[in-house]
């Protein structure tokens, strides 16, 4: 059970337990003991959905990683690759299969494709002399993939590149499938609207897919009462600034990784006296961050500066409830007070660990760098000599700080800019080449075709304008006891957020202006439902919005749309989804184009 | 001897034929030998011959098929193995042949009929006998049946000759009937019918509950009730009397369902509606009757009447269609083409649409599209208009019939109509239309689907025509682009080059430059064609910096000659780092002119060169050769960075007034800090020099600055 999927507004423990369903049903038709060769990206997000233990229910006994050349000996009847329908896959699984032939006796071979069957693999196989070999090619649609309550994230890397770059509509067609996935499950979604070229062409793809489906009514009360498509290009400036929410921060420094984080060890050395401390552990400490662990839940989407007080606040709560102790009196007391200890035990171990994160955040943030990096994002965002090289700039690439860093700063500049002009983008570019290397000509191309980093087009900076419609920047930022979104920037209040923020109320009517200036064109779709379905909303009852980032979000968008769903008068509950869980960094990561 | 070729007969010119005797035979033979079954084995092989069976039939046991035959007065069973004489039990004696046999429609009964005019009748196992009656007719009959009822304990068979039916059973006496004319009989489930030229008869045993109503001077509860509606109808106090009676005998409940069961059973409309009457009459005075019996019993014989009608002329009897299945009567209708018909009652029957209507349509269509005198519009447009968006209809099955037929045409009209695009492109693909299939593949945003047909079109056109496709479908051509990238570069580079996309191809030849050239020579000139391609993208930038990346490659290469050591691949900057750091100051200012990087940078560089190199005497030289754009602070950072507060000290009142406060705490000067913060009245610097003010040696300094804070604020 994973129940921290069911405490949300819409219960995705039924997608979970679906997608798990149908592994076991596909692992149950290869009759026998199993070994499964996993393509190795899938590895994480399968973690989400099934343990080992479940495979091990079904018999599967060994696991390994694809690789060249034969698979490792194992004494099994079935072998299963679990992999992405790519090419170069399928060469490595023909070679895996043709050596097995060679050994002897011969096993049953499986594959599954993960999310989708590809005749073009299919093809592939057959050229190579295989595709006979398998008696089960199926597919397995796992799509979107439950990470919290609220959150579903397909984690498909290279779907922002695919998608802008490299004009390859793949994933965008895998999220249509996933929305039509929960449709299914939690009814017709009535209302559809969209912001960007990407939203339009999944809400196209949805509409044909409807049609497919016609015949097999869905019978579900809906669930969600709109779905919002976002497209990421619509908002490129969020993802470059720093994220100043506790999780935003854990992921920037450290990298979340399917709900995980490794983080250094020696905070977490087990304080016992008479270790001496001799024995540090040296490997990384793995800790899985979602809403099961009470206190995260509590301040994942806090200001990072707001954490220290709570954490603070709960040490003494906690402390003061160990107390208690010494006034229970009675035996019923007593019983009482041992019954709680494990609850408060856990509460105490959590306590500690998030308590040693934020030490290691403190670290990194009070750092002057830290603060000099931050100023600078701030200027730009709020509108301050963004036409300008920028000193703090010129310094990190001469004493040669991280590119990446780098690279989100010129491009956070550009996009504040509406584009540079072209002196300057040809002075940072010159820079950049100058100093990390010329090959990183091809990033730069990239980022440039991306759009994040361009030269300024028409002489007008269409920056401000937006800023100020969308009260993008927010001076009297209250990060303890936030009143807007802008809290999680510490003043710039995300653009995509707000953008959903607007359309729940007033209505994106009154922002038309802006919206023509955002790339791609802005549209409703309704999906009539049967009469018996329609909702007769509850006076006071929120309204449920899917909101899908095409192309990734960050932790701390997650945490502003949460502060919307948390509003008392809201009136609009939001459950996330998107391509890819994303940071500043791993996306610039993921445009980077290494020649060698 | 004189003629031996005299039996010799020729056929053609060149061959002859003789026949002679081997012997002569003397059989004692009873029949002629054309009365015989004859089998003969070659290599002269034994002749055996058996006088024909006079008649067999097939049984069906345990699943395996039998044959008994009868050959004058004995029984064989036949296997696929073996043959084996079977006796049936009781059978009377003097039987000297066989003349018919009959196999009920359940298969567990048989029937036989002897020379002597008398009727075996028993368990086609042979086992047990059931009954026997001798009809004293010796004439072979022309057909024998079954007559039966599912779950009746009553067997009867049918026995007819040319004119005369008899009907005989468990019972001492016959049924006889007169024949007109020719006629046939047809044994079924739950009787038998008989045709002939002129009539179509129905010869059954009367149901029970017919019989219990119908029977004269029946009181069964069925007849009461019956009675009891007809005499309400005629507004007689008598109703009242009869259904008090059933009522008193509390057999309402068995009237209802007797009337109902009879219904079903009735051939006739009126009749059929009298009982329905009674039926919900009697129901109104119960209280919980289930009204599902009478509900289907009314829907079931308004189907049955439909199909019985004599345009039709399915005469199905109640237990028949019960047997049969409401989706074979209406696979029935389809293959006669009665399409409207099957329609109707799916509707009236509510059956869910995808076993119903959209399959009915979908077999129409199908019909349809073989309608070879009608013009391909009017086809596709007609089953459109039908059809429309029928849930389950499958608008590619039908193109495949149309396809089948050779209506490429009318197949891609009707594909128009499919949604399912996994469906639509296949097909298109497999009728040669592929262009069309690519757009569809394209409308589906099914990426796996588009590569599909590309790679199909890739095989089916030559490479102009191919490419000039991709350059009309700007998604297809950038999917296949992706392909190249990974599968076929030379591909990419000529994709690349028929667009014009001089950008591209100058990023293709510098990924080119690093990964397929191994030379310096090779990597040079692939960056040259890089620069020109950019040249031509109008990418002055791109163009200058590859220039500038093959003259730095060519530098790094004599450096490489010249001093040893790495420089290939460096960056500019950690080229100019490196040679600083192996002491050749001379070149790396060269390089630094050459290449004109700005002087911020370049002070950066050497000042974080000559520290890693703990070159403090070189770095103070540095320092004073003229006014540092970049300030001292980083001078005493770095200083500080390799723990060397006596060179950071010196920098420290270098430090301009803005950072001096900054520089002073680096080195750990927090009293002099002090005096410049308070000299500057510098809130910020206040704080931040309080901030460094650490235990008892500060104390003086901490109490200092809060001094000057109290002061200003008097002030």
């Amino acid at each position: 059970m994973a129940a921290h999927l069911s405490y949300g507004r819409v219960n995705l423990n039924v997608l979970r337990e679906a997608v798990r369903r149908e592994l076991r049903e596909f692992l149950d038709k290869c009759a026998g003991s199993k070994a499964i060769v996993w393509d190795e990206y899938l590895t994480g997000p399968f973690g989400l959905i099934a343990q080992y233990s479940l495979l091990k229910e079904h018999e599967v006994e060994k696991m390994f990683t694809l690789k060249g050349n034969r698979l490792p000996a194992a004494d099994v009847k079935n072998i299963i690759f679990f992999v992405r329908p790519r090419l170069e896959l399928m060469d490595i699984i023909a070679e895996n299969v043709l050596s097995e032939d060679r050994r002897g006796p011969t096993r049953d071979f499986h594959i599954l494709f993960v999310p989708r069957r590809s005749l073009l693999c299919e093809q592939r196989l057959k050229d190579l002399g295989v595709l006979g070999s398998f008696i089960h090619r199926e597919e397995y649609s796992l799509d979107l993939i439950p990470f919290d309550g609220d959150l579903l994230s397909m984690e498909s890397e290279g779907a922002f590149k695919e998608c802008y770059l490299e004009g390859d509509q793949t994933s965008l067609y895998h999220a249509a499938k996933g929305l039509m996935t929960l449709q299914a499950l939690y009814g017709t979604i009535p209302q559809i609207f969209g912001k960007g070229e990407c939203a339009r062409q999944v809400a196209n793809m949805m509409i044909r897919m409807k049609r497919e489906f016609t015949g097999s009514q869905n019978s579900i009360f809906p669930v969600f009462d709109n779905l919002l498509l976002l497209d990421r290009n619509v908002d490129l400036l969020t993802p470059l600034a720093t994220q100043l929410t506790y999780e935003g921060l854990i992921d920037e420094i450290y990298g979340i990784q399917n709900s995980y984080v490794k983080l250094p060890p020696e905070k977490f050395a087990p304080k016992k006296q008479g270790d001496g401390g001799k024995d540090l552990p040296t490997e990384a400490k793995k800790l899985q961050l979602n809403s099961a662990e009470e206190l995260y839940a509590e301040i994942r989407d806090k200001n990072f500066n707001a954490v220290g007080s709570v954490l603070s606040k709960k040490a003494k709560i906690i402390s003061a409830a160990f107390e208690e102790r010494h006034n229970a009196k009675t035996v019923g007391e007593i019983k009482q007070f041992v019954s709680q200890l494990p609850h408060m035990q856990a509460a105490r171990g959590s306590l500690a660990n998030r308590t040693s994160i934020a030490e290691l955040i403190k670290d990194v943030t009070t750092s002057e760098d830290f603060f000099d990096k931050l100023t600078v994002e701030q200027e730009f965002m709020s509108g301050i000599d963004t036409d300008k090289v920028n000193n703090y700039i010129e310094d990190c690439i001469a004493q040669k700080h991280s590119l990446i860093k780098v690279l989100r700063l010129v491009c956070l500049q550009s996009v504040c800019n509406s584009g540079l002009k072209q002196k300057v983008l040809d002075y940072y570019k010159r820079e950049i080449l100058q100093t990390y290397g010329y090959e990183h000509i091809l990033t730069l191309h990239n980022l440039e075709k991306a759009g994040l980093l361009k030269p300024q087009t028409g002489g007008r900076n269409n920056y401000p304008t937006i800023r100020k419609t969308l009260r993008l920047w927010m001076d009297d930022v209250n990060e303890q006891n936030p009143t807007d979104i802008s809290y999680v920037y510490s003043g710039y209040a995300p653009l995509s957020v707000r953008l959903a923020q607007l359309l729940s109320r007033p209505g994106w009517r009154s922002i038309e202006e802006v919206l023509r200036i955002l790339p791609g064109p802005h549209f409703e779709e309704r999906q009539p439902l049967p009469t018996g379905l329609q909702k007769k909303r509850q006076p006071g009852e929120n309204r449920v919005t899917l909101i899908f980032f095409l192309g990734g979000v960050t932790f701390a968008e997650i945490a502003a749309l949460r502060f919307l769903s948390q509003l008392e008068d809201g009136g609009t509950e939001y459950v996330i989804a998107t391509t890819k869980l994303m940071n500043g960094t791993s996306w610039i990561e993921a445009l980077m184009e290494k020649p060698f | 001897m004189d003629c031996y070729t005299a039996n010799w007969n020729p056929l053609g010119d060149s061959a002859f034929y003789r026949k002679y005797e081997l012997y002569s035979m003397d059989w004692d033979l009873k029949e002629e030998l054309r009365d015989c079954l004859v089998a003969a084995a070659p290599y002269g092989g034994p002749i055996g011959l058996q006088s024909a069976p006079s008649c067999w039939t097939v049984l069906c046991q345990d699943r395996v098929a039998h044959i008994l035959l009868a050959v004058g007065p004995d029984l064989y069973l036949l296997d696929h193995a073996a043959c084996s004489a079977v006796t049936p039990p009781g059978l009377a004696p003097g039987v000297s042949s066989f003349l018919q046999m009959a196999v009920s429609f359940t298969y567990r009964h048989l029937a036989l009929f002897t020379d002597t005019g008398y009727i075996w009748m028993g368990t086609a196992s042979l086992k047990e006998k059931l009954c026997e009656f001798n009809c004293n007719i010796r004439a072979p009959p022309k057909q024998m049946v079954w007559c039966s009822r599912p779950r009746s304990k009553e067997r009867a068979v049918v026995v007819a000759w040319e004119r005369r039916l008899m009907v005989v059973g468990d019972a001492p006496e016959s049924i006889q009937f007169v024949l007109d004319e020719d006629s046939y009989l047809v044994p079924e489930l739950d009787g038998v019918r008989i045709f002939s030229r002129s009539t179509h008869e129905f010869l059954h045993e009367v149901p029970a509950a017919s019989e219990e109503i119908f029977k004269i001077a029946s009181m069964a509860p069925g007849a009461l009730l019956l009675e009891a509606q007809k005499e309400y109808e005629k507004e007689s106090q008598k109703a009242d009397e009869y259904l008090r009676e059933i009522q008193e005998l509390g057999q309402l409940t068995q009237a209802v369902q007797q009337c109902i069961e009879a219904a079903g059973h009735e051939h006739q409309p009126d009749m059929q509606k009298s009982l329905l009457r009674a039926a919900s009459f009697g129901k109104c005075f119960l209280d919980r009757f289930p009204p599902d019996s009478f509900v289907h019993m009314c829907q079931d014989l308004r189907v049955l009447n439909a199909v019985r009608d004599y345009h039709i002329g399915i005469p199905l009897t109640y237990s028949q269609y019960k047997q049969l299945t409401i989706q074979v009567l209406l696979d029935r209708l389809v293959l006669r083409r009665l399409y409207p018909l099957a329609i109707q009652i799916c509707e009236y029957l509510r059956l869910p649409e995808v076993q119903g209507v959209s399959r009915i349509l979908a077999h129409w269509a199908c019909y349809k599209v073989q309608q070879k005198d009608v013009s391909d519009e009017d086809v596709a447009r007609a089953i459109n208009q039908k059809l429309g968006d029928t849930p389950g209809v499958s608008y590619s099955d039908i193109a495949a019939r149309a396809y089948g037929c050779g209506r490429t045409e009318l197949a891609i009209k009707l594909l128009e109509y499919e949604p399912r695009s996994g469906e639509q492109v296949p097909l298109l693909l497999k009728m040669k239309r592929s262009k069309l299939a690519l757009s569809k593949a394209i409308e589906s945003g099914d990426t796996d689907l588009v590569f599909t047909v590309l790679l199909h079109l890739k095989n089916e056109l030559n490479r102009g025509d191919f490419f000039m496709t991709l350059r009309n479908q700007p998604m297809a051509l950038s999917l296949y682009r992706q392909f190249c990238k990974h599968q076929e570069l030379e591909t990419l580079k000529d994709l690349y080059n028929q667009d014009d996309n001089h950008q591209e191809l100058g990023s293709f030849h510098i990924r080119a430059s690093y990964a397929a050239e191994e030379r310096i020579e090779g990597r040079v000139a692939a960056l040259q064609t890089a620069a020109d391609a950019f040249y031509k993208a109008k990418n002055e930038f791109a163009a200058k910096a590859t220039e500038d990346q093959m003259r730095l490659l060519r530098l790094q290469r004599r450096l490489e000659d010249e001093l040893g050591g790495q420089f290939l691949d460096l960056s500019l900057h950690d080229t100019v780092t490196t040679l600083i750091l192996g002491g050749h100051n001379k070149r790396a200012e060269q390089l630094a002119r050459d290449f004109r990087i700005p002087d911020k940078r370049l002070w950066w560089l050497k000042l974080t060169a000559l520290a890693d190199l703990e070159d403090w005497e070189e770095l103070e030289k540095f320092s004073k050769s003229k006014k540092s754009p970049i300030g001292y602070l980083p001078f005493v950072e770095i200083c500080m960075k390799q723990h060397n507060k006596y060179e950071a000290k010196k920098y420290a009142s270098r430090v301009g007034p803005e950072q001096k406060v900054k520089a002073l705490l680096l080195v750990g000067d927090v009293a002099q800090a002090a005096d410049v913060a308070i000299e500057h009245r510098n809130e910020a610097e206040l704080s931040l020099v309080l901030s460094h003010c650490t235990g008892a040696t500060d104390g003086a300094t901490a109490d200092k600055i809060q001094r000057a804070r109290a002061q200003a604020q008097k002030k």
